[in-house]
């Protein structure tokens, strides 16, 4: 039972990691390569604060989010600016460079042998709370003014501009918000694994959420958050044959986006594809009474 | 009054002198046009006065206040907008989404209110969906507002952008040859369009078009402009009778 707990937690916490992805690729169209590499800058600031200092869990994971506010500050300044393929490459360049830096400051980061013994305090319920809160956020982002401006600009940043937003600023603020939102998966993988080492969160860990944001529909939250969970519980499912892992996962993606390259759910929602099964069904009563 | 002055401005791509040293002014209140053969240059103008490219050279004054090296949005602001050649909608918003960007750029409620989905922030959208739909009345498309509108037919995606233009309510609307593609029956739909618009809203309009019966029934002022550069100004019925325009323009053949 312990086990499937575990595994649980950690699916919550990386698809919170995945959401940040949604953010970007889904609502915005920035292809962040290297999105994974804000996930290891929450992770070890979390690891060194916790193993270093006795700061509580509250305030390291406020930390945390703000580091990866400002480094994603730091990035997205030059960078934001550039052409959509140019930011592909630079922020792949950006994370790669995160994680051969932490791997060769061995006196600070512990380099390759990582962080050990971060206590553990992320349990299943605190990771599902935030899970569910970055849901809330991101949700309520999309349905907002931001949330539209970041669709428009992914249809057409000439016509936004013309529209009056502010295309630059926009993109920045979204790769902001989604470099925090991933700092805190970072964080909560820390304090979950008790453990951390860089080479986890390489380019194949960035370039694996872009997979699930495109399976899952690239504009569906729902779908992301479906894709993101089935892709994480699948290798844990598939144990026993582990070594086909990418194999399957190299399948389903090809299969999807042959097939169905709008991805599982398109643009549509769970919430809005049962709303509009509801709305038929009231069709068909009315259609009905009125013969 | 005008509203707009365009003092020497030019522009060029490699060898190419796309607009040179045109002067032009457009009056407050009043219909203006550009006409021009292919490649004259009347989309490069737009987009200069537009912000999509800056000149290399001349002004820009717009209500009094000189807008040469802004960017795009800011012009936006300061109260100009426009309509593309080749429709550019925002195909993964609806309708009415495409209608209220235009106001959500106007919109001032803070990326905190948005996280939170706060009353301030809904009470905002909601009056600006309640003025999107107004705008889309206008135009006649108040019935589709949850359409997309990669799903509409071309001369509705015209009206579409039309609306989504008014919505930042501009001062001056620029459109980029608004009857390109649609039929007859349309064109006449689209000039009654024009003439409420212009009877809604205080609002000065510059329009570029091939359509000779669109330019010479709407505007008050007309410029030609041929290979970048003015050629004539005047009503319509002095361009029409204008000798180098008839050269230019019209070539050996008979109007339209």
């Amino acid at each position: 039972m312990d086990y499937y707990y575990n595994v649980l937690t950690t699916v919550a916490i990386n698809m919170i990691a995945i959401l940040s992805m949604y953010l970007l690729i889904g609502l915005t169209g920035i292809f962040s390569m290297g999105q994974a590499s804000f996930m290891c800058v929450g992770a070890y600031t979390a690891g060194m604060l916790a193993t270093k200092t006795a700061l509580p869990f509250g305030v390291v994971i406020i930390i945390s989010i703000a580091a990866g506010l400002l480094s994603a500050l730091f990035v997205g300044i030059p960078v934001i600016k550039l052409r959509r393929d140019y930011i592909a490459l630079v922020t792949l360049g950006f994370g790669e460079a995160v994680v051969a830096l932490l791997n060769n400051m061995s006196n600070i980061t512990g380099g390759a042998n990582g962080i050990n013994n971060i206590p553990r305090k992320v349990n299943l319920w605190i990771a599902l709370g935030f899970l569910v809160v970055v849901v809330f956020i991101i949700l309520n982002f999309k349905n907002s003014r931001f949330g539209r401006y970041c669709i428009a600009i992914k249809n057409d940043e000439l016509s936004a501009a013309a529209m009056g937003i502010n295309v630059a600023r926009i993109k920045l603020l979204s790769f902001v918000i989604a470099g925090g939102i991933t700092a805190l998966a970072g964080c909560l993988m820390a304090y979950n694994t008790t453990y951390i080492e860089p080479m986890a969160y390489g380019s194949a860990k960035s370039i694996d959420w872009i997979c699930y944001v495109f399976v899952g529909g690239v504009n569906s939250l729902s779908g992301t958050l479906v894709a993101g969970a089935v892709f994480n519980i699948l290798p844990e499912a598939l144990r026993v044959v582990s070594i086909y892992r990418i194999l399957v996962q190299g399948v389903i993606v090809l299969l999807t986006i042959n097939f169905l390259p709008q991805g599982l759910f398109g643009e549509a929602e769970i919430w809005t594809i049962f709303q509009n099964l509801f709305k038929k069904k009231k069709r068909k009563t009315i259609s009905s009474k009125e013969r | 009054m005008n509203i707009l002055e365009v003092e020497n401005l030019s522009v060029h791509f490699g060898g190419v002198k796309a607009v040179q040293n045109v002067s032009l002014t457009v009056e407050k209140g009043k219909i203006t046009s550009i006409i021009g053969p292919n490649g004259a240059g009347k989309t490069t103008f737009f987009n200069l006065v537009s912000g999509v490219i800056p000149p290399a050279s001349g002004r820009i004054i717009f209500d009094g206040e000189d807008i040469t090296n802004l960017s795009q949005y800011e012009i936006s602001h300061k109260g100009i907008s426009r309509t593309f050649q080749n429709i550019r909608l925002f195909n993964q918003l609806n309708i009415l989404q495409n209608v209220q960007s235009a106001l959500d750029a106007r919109a001032h409620y803070n990326i905190f209110e948005a996280f939170l989905g706060l009353p301030g922030k809904r009470k905002v959208d909601k009056e600006n969906r309640e003025k999107s739909r107004y705008y889309l009345e206008i135009v006649g498309m108040k019935a589709l507002a949850e359409e997309r509108p990669n799903s509409l037919p071309y001369g509705m995606q015209r009206r579409l952008e039309l609306a989504r233009a008014l919505a930042s309510n501009p001062k001056l609307l620029l459109l980029d040859e608004p009857a390109a593609g649609l039929n007859p029956a349309e064109v006449e739909e689209f000039i009654a369009l024009i003439k409420k618009i212009q009877s809604l809203f205080d609002i000065t309009i510059l329009l570029i078009d091939h359509r000779l019966k669109v330019v010479h029934t709407l505007s008050d002022q007309i410029y030609v402009l041929d290979f970048g550069q003015l050629l004539a100004k005047g009503t319509s019925e002095e361009i029409s009778r204008n000798k180098d325009v008839i050269r230019a323009y019209m070539g050996e053949e008979d109007e339209e």
